[in-house]
Protein backbone atom coordinates (compact mmCIF):
# COMPACT_ATOMS: atom_id res chain seq x y z
CA UNK A 1 0.00 0.00 0.00
CA UNK A 2 1.73 3.38 -0.80
CA UNK A 3 -0.71 6.10 0.49
CA UNK A 4 -3.67 3.79 0.27
CA UNK A 5 -2.88 3.24 -3.34
CA UNK A 6 -2.79 -0.87 -3.83
CA UNK A 7 -0.15 -1.01 -6.28
CA UNK A 8 0.46 -4.59 -7.75
CA UNK A 9 3.90 -5.77 -7.72
CA UNK A 10 6.38 -5.39 -10.51
CA UNK A 11 6.25 -8.51 -12.20
CA UNK A 12 2.67 -8.77 -12.15
CA UNK A 13 2.52 -5.82 -14.88
CA UNK A 14 5.55 -7.22 -16.73
CA UNK A 15 5.53 -11.08 -16.82
CA UNK A 16 2.95 -13.18 -18.59
CA UNK A 17 2.04 -17.04 -18.79
CA UNK A 18 2.24 -19.26 -21.72
CA UNK A 19 -0.26 -19.63 -23.87
CA UNK A 20 1.21 -22.88 -25.07
CA UNK A 21 4.48 -24.53 -23.76
CA UNK A 22 4.74 -25.04 -19.78
CA UNK A 23 6.09 -22.41 -17.72
CA UNK A 24 9.50 -22.70 -17.65
CA UNK A 25 10.30 -24.25 -21.07
CA UNK A 26 12.60 -22.47 -23.78
CA UNK A 27 9.63 -22.33 -26.17
CA UNK A 28 6.75 -21.15 -24.26
CA UNK A 29 4.86 -18.54 -26.12
CA UNK A 30 3.41 -15.80 -24.28
CA UNK A 31 2.08 -12.41 -24.78
CA UNK A 32 5.51 -11.14 -25.31
CA UNK A 33 6.30 -13.39 -27.92
CA UNK A 34 2.40 -12.75 -29.60
CA UNK A 35 3.90 -9.08 -29.91
CA UNK A 36 6.44 -9.89 -31.26
CA UNK A 37 4.95 -12.26 -33.83
CA UNK A 38 2.90 -9.46 -34.81
CA UNK A 39 5.30 -6.86 -35.27
CA UNK A 40 6.63 -9.53 -37.65
CA UNK A 41 3.25 -10.17 -39.16
CA UNK A 42 1.90 -6.77 -39.57
CA UNK A 43 5.80 -5.32 -40.89
CA UNK A 44 5.39 -8.05 -43.43
CA UNK A 45 1.74 -7.39 -44.59
CA UNK A 46 2.04 -4.00 -44.71
CA UNK A 47 5.10 -3.98 -47.11
CA UNK A 48 3.21 -6.71 -48.97
CA UNK A 49 0.37 -4.39 -49.32
CA UNK A 50 2.96 -1.40 -50.34
CA UNK A 51 4.75 -4.02 -52.84
CA UNK A 52 1.78 -4.67 -54.72
CA UNK A 53 1.06 -0.86 -55.57
CA UNK A 54 1.71 -0.25 -58.97
CA UNK A 55 2.58 3.38 -60.40
CA UNK A 56 5.84 5.86 -59.68
CA UNK A 57 3.68 8.07 -57.48
CA UNK A 58 3.25 6.25 -53.97
CA UNK A 59 -0.46 6.69 -52.21
CA UNK A 60 -1.39 4.62 -49.07
CA UNK A 61 0.38 1.64 -47.15
CA UNK A 62 3.53 2.42 -49.79
CA UNK A 63 3.28 5.62 -48.83
CA UNK A 64 3.90 4.78 -45.01
CA UNK A 65 6.01 2.11 -46.46
CA UNK A 66 8.26 4.39 -48.88
CA UNK A 67 8.99 7.30 -45.62
CA UNK A 68 9.84 4.78 -42.98
CA UNK A 69 12.49 2.88 -45.95
CA UNK A 70 13.31 6.99 -47.01
CA UNK A 71 13.65 8.08 -43.61
CA UNK A 72 16.39 4.83 -42.86
CA UNK A 73 18.17 5.38 -45.82
CA UNK A 74 18.22 9.38 -46.29
CA UNK A 75 18.24 10.28 -42.32
CA UNK A 76 20.05 7.36 -40.93
CA UNK A 77 22.23 5.14 -42.71
CA UNK A 78 23.19 8.35 -45.57
CA UNK A 79 23.84 10.37 -42.48
CA UNK A 80 26.10 7.60 -40.76
CA UNK A 81 27.78 5.56 -43.03
CA UNK A 82 27.18 6.71 -46.01
CA UNK A 83 26.60 5.65 -49.68
CA UNK A 84 28.42 1.92 -49.11
CA UNK A 85 26.07 1.84 -45.85
CA UNK A 86 23.03 1.14 -48.40
CA UNK A 87 23.86 -2.59 -48.67
CA UNK A 88 22.74 -2.81 -44.41
CA UNK A 89 19.26 -1.48 -45.28
CA UNK A 90 17.03 -4.38 -45.23
CA UNK A 91 18.92 -5.19 -41.46
CA UNK A 92 18.50 -1.87 -40.38
CA UNK A 93 14.44 -1.37 -41.71
CA UNK A 94 14.20 -4.56 -40.12
CA UNK A 95 15.63 -3.53 -37.03
CA UNK A 96 13.24 -0.13 -36.69
CA UNK A 97 9.92 -1.65 -37.88
CA UNK A 98 10.25 -4.41 -35.37
CA UNK A 99 11.08 -2.19 -32.53
CA UNK A 100 8.39 0.22 -33.61
CA UNK A 101 5.88 -1.90 -33.33
CA UNK A 102 6.79 -3.77 -30.70
CA UNK A 103 7.21 -0.65 -28.63
CA UNK A 104 4.06 0.64 -29.73
CA UNK A 105 1.85 -2.27 -28.29
CA UNK A 106 2.13 0.12 -25.23
CA UNK A 107 -0.38 1.83 -26.49
CA UNK A 108 -2.47 -0.38 -28.48
CA UNK A 109 -6.09 -1.11 -26.05
CA UNK A 110 -5.92 -4.72 -25.32
CA UNK A 111 -2.27 -5.33 -25.47
CA UNK A 112 -1.12 -2.54 -23.43
CA UNK A 113 2.15 -3.87 -23.31
CA UNK A 114 5.85 -3.05 -24.79
CA UNK A 115 7.00 -6.12 -26.21
CA UNK A 116 10.36 -4.32 -25.20
CA UNK A 117 9.81 -3.46 -21.26
CA UNK A 118 11.10 -6.98 -21.03
CA UNK A 119 14.67 -7.35 -21.55
CA UNK A 120 14.44 -10.42 -23.56
CA UNK A 121 13.86 -8.55 -26.86
CA UNK A 122 16.60 -5.77 -26.63
CA UNK A 123 19.23 -8.11 -25.40
CA UNK A 124 18.55 -9.89 -28.66
CA UNK A 125 18.27 -7.32 -30.96
CA UNK A 126 21.28 -6.43 -28.73
CA UNK A 127 22.92 -9.34 -29.16
CA UNK A 128 22.31 -9.76 -33.03
CA UNK A 129 23.66 -6.52 -33.88
CA UNK A 130 26.71 -7.19 -31.58
CA UNK A 131 27.18 -9.94 -33.84
CA UNK A 132 26.54 -8.15 -37.18
CA UNK A 133 28.59 -5.44 -36.66
CA UNK A 134 31.67 -7.55 -35.57
CA UNK A 135 31.04 -9.76 -38.75
CA UNK A 136 31.10 -6.05 -40.85
CA UNK A 137 34.33 -5.56 -39.59
CA UNK A 138 36.02 -8.89 -40.04
CA UNK A 139 34.83 -9.45 -44.07
CA UNK A 140 35.75 -5.05 -44.25
CA UNK A 141 39.34 -5.03 -42.26
CA UNK A 142 39.70 -8.96 -41.58
CA UNK A 143 41.56 -9.96 -38.16
CA UNK A 144 42.97 -6.47 -37.90
CA UNK A 145 39.38 -4.95 -37.22
CA UNK A 146 40.05 -6.48 -33.67
CA UNK A 147 43.56 -4.16 -33.59
CA UNK A 148 41.88 -1.40 -35.08
CA UNK A 149 38.82 -1.32 -33.09
CA UNK A 150 41.34 -1.14 -29.52
CA UNK A 151 43.85 0.79 -30.91
CA UNK A 152 42.40 3.20 -33.53
CA UNK A 153 45.04 4.40 -36.09
CA UNK A 154 47.04 7.82 -35.23
CA UNK A 155 46.70 7.21 -31.46
CA UNK A 156 50.38 7.64 -30.04
CA UNK A 157 51.73 4.42 -28.87
CA UNK A 158 52.22 5.90 -25.37
CA UNK A 159 48.60 6.14 -24.67
CA UNK A 160 47.92 2.49 -25.93
CA UNK A 161 48.19 0.62 -22.76
CA UNK A 162 45.54 2.95 -21.72
CA UNK A 163 43.44 3.24 -24.77
CA UNK A 164 43.22 -0.51 -25.19
CA UNK A 165 41.25 -1.61 -22.74
CA UNK A 166 38.79 1.48 -22.53
CA UNK A 167 38.15 0.71 -25.97
CA UNK A 168 38.13 -2.93 -25.58
CA UNK A 169 35.39 -2.37 -23.03
CA UNK A 170 33.76 0.17 -25.02
CA UNK A 171 33.27 -1.10 -28.32
CA UNK A 172 32.88 -5.05 -27.37
CA UNK A 173 31.27 -5.07 -23.87
CA UNK A 174 29.62 -1.86 -23.58
CA UNK A 175 28.05 -1.51 -26.99
CA UNK A 176 25.52 -4.47 -26.94
CA UNK A 177 24.73 -3.44 -23.16
CA UNK A 178 23.94 -0.39 -23.46
CA UNK A 179 21.85 -0.82 -26.50
CA UNK A 180 19.39 -3.00 -24.66
CA UNK A 181 19.61 -1.55 -21.63
CA UNK A 182 18.68 1.93 -22.65
CA UNK A 183 15.43 0.45 -25.48
CA UNK A 184 14.72 -2.01 -22.21
CA UNK A 185 14.69 0.68 -18.89
CA UNK A 186 13.02 3.28 -21.29
CA UNK A 187 10.17 1.06 -22.12
CA UNK A 188 9.66 -0.42 -18.99
CA UNK A 189 9.87 3.50 -17.29
CA UNK A 190 6.97 4.44 -19.38
CA UNK A 191 5.14 1.34 -18.74
CA UNK A 192 5.33 1.75 -15.34
CA UNK A 193 4.18 5.14 -15.54
CA UNK A 194 1.01 4.31 -17.67
CA UNK A 195 0.18 1.46 -15.41
CA UNK A 196 0.56 3.90 -12.08
CA UNK A 197 -1.50 6.67 -13.84
CA UNK A 198 -4.00 4.52 -15.06
CA UNK A 199 -4.25 2.46 -11.06
CA UNK A 200 -4.54 5.95 -9.26
CA UNK A 201 -7.46 6.53 -12.19
CA UNK A 202 -9.11 3.79 -11.01
CA UNK A 203 -8.68 3.95 -7.28
CA UNK A 204 -10.27 8.13 -7.69
CA UNK A 205 -13.17 7.16 -9.37
CA UNK A 206 -15.27 6.65 -6.17
CA UNK A 207 -17.87 8.38 -4.47
CA UNK A 208 -15.54 10.64 -2.29
CA UNK A 209 -13.53 14.06 -1.91
CA UNK A 210 -10.58 12.21 -4.29
CA UNK A 211 -12.77 11.86 -7.27
CA UNK A 212 -12.07 15.59 -7.65
CA UNK A 213 -8.40 14.89 -8.51
CA UNK A 214 -9.54 12.17 -10.87
CA UNK A 215 -9.58 14.44 -13.69
CA UNK A 216 -6.02 15.73 -13.58
CA UNK A 217 -4.82 12.14 -12.88
CA UNK A 218 -6.62 11.28 -16.28
CA UNK A 219 -5.32 14.05 -18.23
CA UNK A 220 -1.86 12.97 -17.18
CA UNK A 221 -2.56 9.51 -18.36
CA UNK A 222 -3.71 10.86 -21.74
CA UNK A 223 -0.72 13.15 -21.80
CA UNK A 224 1.53 10.16 -21.18
CA UNK A 225 0.26 8.29 -23.70
CA UNK A 226 0.96 10.40 -26.44
CA UNK A 227 4.31 10.89 -24.63
CA UNK A 228 4.58 6.79 -24.96
CA UNK A 229 4.06 6.96 -28.70
CA UNK A 230 6.96 9.44 -28.99
CA UNK A 231 9.48 7.45 -27.04
CA UNK A 232 8.31 4.64 -28.93
CA UNK A 233 9.10 5.93 -31.83
CA UNK A 234 12.46 7.64 -30.25
CA UNK A 235 13.58 4.24 -29.35
CA UNK A 236 13.25 2.85 -32.61
CA UNK A 237 15.07 5.17 -33.80
CA UNK A 238 18.14 5.66 -31.33
CA UNK A 239 18.30 2.10 -31.31
CA UNK A 240 18.66 1.94 -35.46
CA UNK A 241 20.97 5.00 -35.99
CA UNK A 242 23.87 3.86 -32.87
CA UNK A 243 23.31 0.24 -35.15
CA UNK A 244 23.73 2.01 -38.07
CA UNK A 245 26.94 3.78 -36.50
CA UNK A 246 28.39 0.64 -35.12
CA UNK A 247 28.27 -1.04 -38.23
CA UNK A 248 30.02 2.05 -40.02
CA UNK A 249 32.90 2.08 -37.73
CA UNK A 250 33.18 -1.50 -37.98
CA UNK A 251 33.67 -0.48 -42.26
CA UNK A 252 36.26 1.62 -41.96
CA UNK A 253 39.85 1.19 -39.53
CA UNK A 254 39.91 4.67 -39.14
CA UNK A 255 36.33 5.42 -36.83
CA UNK B 1 25.99 -26.92 18.38
CA UNK B 2 25.79 -29.26 15.35
CA UNK B 3 22.37 -28.95 15.23
CA UNK B 4 21.84 -25.47 15.55
CA UNK B 5 24.67 -25.25 12.41
CA UNK B 6 22.28 -27.57 10.97
CA UNK B 7 19.40 -25.60 11.02
CA UNK B 8 21.20 -22.62 10.08
CA UNK B 9 22.47 -23.94 6.99
CA UNK B 10 18.71 -25.56 6.53
CA UNK B 11 17.17 -22.10 6.37
CA UNK B 12 19.82 -20.79 4.37
CA UNK B 13 19.37 -22.86 2.04
CA UNK B 14 15.70 -23.06 1.96
CA UNK B 15 16.16 -19.06 1.38
CA UNK B 16 18.34 -19.37 -1.17
CA UNK B 17 16.24 -21.80 -3.02
CA UNK B 18 13.29 -18.98 -2.81
CA UNK B 19 15.21 -16.63 -4.11
CA UNK B 20 16.47 -18.67 -6.84
CA UNK B 21 12.51 -19.57 -7.45
CA UNK B 22 11.38 -15.97 -7.25
CA UNK B 23 11.35 -14.46 -11.05
CA UNK B 24 13.89 -11.27 -11.26
CA UNK B 25 11.41 -9.18 -13.67
CA UNK B 26 14.66 -7.66 -15.18
CA UNK B 27 16.44 -10.90 -16.23
CA UNK B 28 15.34 -11.55 -19.70
CA UNK B 29 13.52 -15.33 -20.12
CA UNK B 30 14.85 -18.27 -22.55
CA UNK B 31 11.19 -18.55 -24.17
CA UNK B 32 11.32 -14.78 -25.26
CA UNK B 33 14.48 -14.68 -26.12
CA UNK B 34 14.07 -17.36 -28.22
CA UNK B 35 10.99 -16.25 -29.89
CA UNK B 36 12.15 -12.74 -30.72
CA UNK B 37 15.09 -14.13 -32.14
CA UNK B 38 13.15 -16.69 -34.37
CA UNK B 39 10.53 -13.53 -35.74
CA UNK B 40 13.55 -10.88 -35.79
CA UNK B 41 15.57 -13.10 -38.06
CA UNK B 42 12.43 -14.22 -40.13
CA UNK B 43 11.33 -10.68 -40.55
CA UNK B 44 15.55 -9.68 -41.32
CA UNK B 45 15.49 -12.71 -44.46
CA UNK B 46 12.05 -11.73 -45.68
CA UNK B 47 13.06 -8.26 -45.35
CA UNK B 48 16.29 -8.71 -47.58
CA UNK B 49 14.28 -11.15 -49.94
CA UNK B 50 10.79 -10.45 -50.42
CA UNK B 51 9.32 -7.23 -48.98
CA UNK B 52 12.15 -4.41 -49.44
CA UNK B 53 13.48 -5.16 -53.35
CA UNK B 54 10.30 -4.13 -54.73
CA UNK B 55 10.26 -1.08 -52.82
CA UNK B 56 13.48 0.06 -53.55
CA UNK B 57 13.28 -0.77 -56.70
CA UNK B 58 10.21 1.69 -57.49
CA UNK B 59 12.15 4.39 -54.88
CA UNK B 60 15.04 3.26 -57.55
CA UNK B 61 13.23 3.95 -60.47
CA UNK B 62 11.59 6.93 -59.40
CA UNK B 63 15.01 8.87 -57.82
CA UNK B 64 16.54 7.67 -61.52
CA UNK B 65 13.34 9.35 -63.35
CA UNK B 66 13.34 12.42 -61.33
CA UNK B 67 17.10 12.28 -61.80
CA UNK B 68 16.92 12.23 -65.97
CA UNK B 69 13.60 14.31 -65.97
CA UNK B 70 15.67 17.28 -63.89
CA UNK B 71 18.48 16.74 -66.30
CA UNK B 72 16.32 16.78 -69.22
CA UNK B 73 14.74 20.24 -67.88
CA UNK B 74 18.49 21.57 -67.63
CA UNK B 75 19.14 20.18 -71.45
CA UNK B 76 15.58 22.12 -72.43
CA UNK B 77 16.69 25.49 -70.52
CA UNK B 78 20.73 25.05 -71.55
CA UNK B 79 18.90 24.49 -75.16
CA UNK B 80 16.45 27.71 -74.63
CA UNK B 81 19.37 30.30 -73.19
CA UNK B 82 21.62 28.85 -76.24
CA UNK B 83 18.42 29.45 -78.38
CA UNK B 84 17.91 32.82 -76.87
CA UNK B 85 21.36 33.79 -77.38
CA UNK B 86 21.01 32.80 -80.73
CA UNK B 87 18.18 34.73 -81.20
CA UNK B 88 19.76 37.55 -79.82
CA UNK B 89 23.33 37.48 -81.78
CA UNK B 90 20.93 37.46 -85.18
CA UNK B 91 18.83 40.43 -84.00
CA UNK B 92 21.98 42.61 -83.49
CA UNK B 93 23.08 41.12 -86.27
CA UNK B 94 20.07 42.30 -88.42
CA UNK B 95 19.96 45.26 -86.15
CA UNK B 96 23.83 45.75 -87.32
CA UNK B 97 22.74 45.31 -90.98
CA UNK B 98 19.63 47.54 -91.07
CA UNK B 99 21.77 50.24 -89.35
CA UNK B 100 24.58 50.19 -91.98
CA UNK B 101 21.71 49.63 -94.57
CA UNK B 102 20.54 52.49 -93.12
CA UNK B 103 23.44 54.74 -92.72
CA UNK B 104 24.75 54.14 -96.40
CA UNK B 105 21.42 55.17 -97.93
CA UNK B 106 21.60 57.82 -95.91
CA UNK B 107 25.14 58.35 -97.31
CA UNK B 108 24.09 57.81 -100.62
CA UNK B 109 20.98 60.24 -100.21
CA UNK B 110 23.51 63.04 -99.24
CA UNK B 111 26.17 62.47 -101.62
CA UNK B 112 23.41 62.53 -104.34
CA UNK B 113 22.04 65.36 -102.60
CA UNK B 114 25.23 67.43 -102.43
CA UNK B 115 25.47 65.96 -106.37
CA UNK B 116 22.53 67.71 -107.45
CA UNK B 117 23.09 70.82 -105.31
CA UNK B 118 26.24 71.14 -107.08
CA UNK B 119 24.70 70.50 -110.50
CA UNK B 120 22.12 72.89 -109.58
CA UNK B 121 24.78 75.51 -108.43
CA UNK B 122 27.04 74.56 -111.33
CA UNK B 123 23.71 75.29 -113.87
CA UNK B 124 22.51 78.14 -111.72
CA UNK B 125 26.43 79.78 -112.27
CA UNK B 126 25.90 79.23 -115.74
CA UNK B 127 22.79 80.71 -115.92
CA UNK B 128 23.92 83.48 -114.26
CA UNK B 129 27.35 83.63 -115.96
CA UNK B 130 25.54 83.63 -119.59
CA UNK B 131 23.29 86.13 -118.42
CA UNK B 132 25.95 88.40 -116.86
CA UNK B 133 27.39 88.11 -120.96
CA UNK B 134 24.36 88.68 -122.28
CA UNK B 135 23.82 91.74 -120.43
CA UNK B 136 27.14 92.58 -120.64
CA UNK B 137 27.22 92.53 -124.35
CA UNK B 138 23.84 94.08 -124.36
CA UNK B 139 25.39 97.14 -122.01
CA UNK B 140 27.98 97.23 -124.66
CA UNK B 141 25.87 97.28 -127.52
CA UNK B 142 23.70 99.39 -125.79
CA UNK B 143 26.16 102.03 -124.73
CA UNK B 144 28.41 101.58 -128.32
CA UNK B 145 25.00 102.50 -130.02
CA UNK B 146 24.08 105.49 -127.32
CA UNK B 147 27.66 106.55 -127.70
CA UNK B 148 27.05 106.50 -131.75
CA UNK B 149 23.23 107.90 -131.09
CA UNK B 150 25.07 110.77 -129.03
CA UNK B 151 27.98 111.69 -130.59
CA UNK B 152 25.87 112.17 -134.12
CA UNK B 153 23.46 113.48 -132.38
CA UNK B 154 26.34 116.07 -130.84
CA UNK B 155 28.81 116.32 -133.72
CA UNK B 156 25.40 117.43 -136.08
CA UNK B 157 24.52 119.46 -133.35
CA UNK B 158 28.07 121.36 -133.02
CA UNK B 159 28.52 121.72 -136.64
CA UNK B 160 25.24 123.19 -137.01
CA UNK B 161 26.19 125.30 -134.33
CA UNK B 162 29.69 126.79 -135.83
CA UNK B 163 28.96 125.67 -139.18
CA UNK B 164 31.86 123.97 -140.32
CA UNK B 165 33.09 120.47 -140.01
CA UNK B 166 34.15 118.95 -136.48
CA UNK B 167 36.43 115.98 -136.22
CA UNK B 168 34.46 113.39 -135.65
CA UNK B 169 36.87 110.81 -134.48
CA UNK B 170 37.99 113.22 -131.53
CA UNK B 171 34.35 113.81 -130.34
CA UNK B 172 33.51 110.50 -130.81
CA UNK B 173 36.74 110.02 -127.88
CA UNK B 174 35.17 112.71 -126.09
CA UNK B 175 31.68 111.39 -125.88
CA UNK B 176 32.84 107.43 -124.80
CA UNK B 177 34.55 109.14 -122.13
CA UNK B 178 31.72 110.70 -120.93
CA UNK B 179 29.70 108.00 -121.07
CA UNK B 180 32.25 105.65 -119.70
CA UNK B 181 32.31 108.41 -116.53
CA UNK B 182 28.49 108.77 -116.43
CA UNK B 183 28.47 104.45 -116.52
CA UNK B 184 30.65 104.27 -113.97
CA UNK B 185 28.51 106.65 -111.49
CA UNK B 186 25.56 103.86 -111.83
Amino acid sequence: MIFGLEFPPIENLVEWPNVFGPEGSWYGFNKIALINFVALAATTVLFLVAGRSKGLVPKGARNLVESGVAFIRDGIIMETVGKDGIRYLPYLVSLFFFIFITNIFEVIPFFHMPGNARMAGPAVLALITWVYFIAVGLKHQGLKYFWNSVAPPGVPKALLPLVIPIELLSTFIVRPFSLAVRLFANMLAGHILLVTFSVLCITLFSATLLALVLPFSFAMLVGLTGFEIMVAFLQAYIFTILAAVYIGSSMHAEH
Amino acid sequence: MLASILATAEAVSTEITQVAETKNPILPTVNEMFWAAVFFLLLWALMKFVLLPPITKVMNARDEKVRSDLQAAEAAESARVSKLAEYEAGLAGARAEAGALLEAARSEGDAERRTKIAAAEADAASFKAEASTAVADAKARARTELTASITDIAVGAAEAVVQKPIDRAAQTALVEDYVNRSGSQN
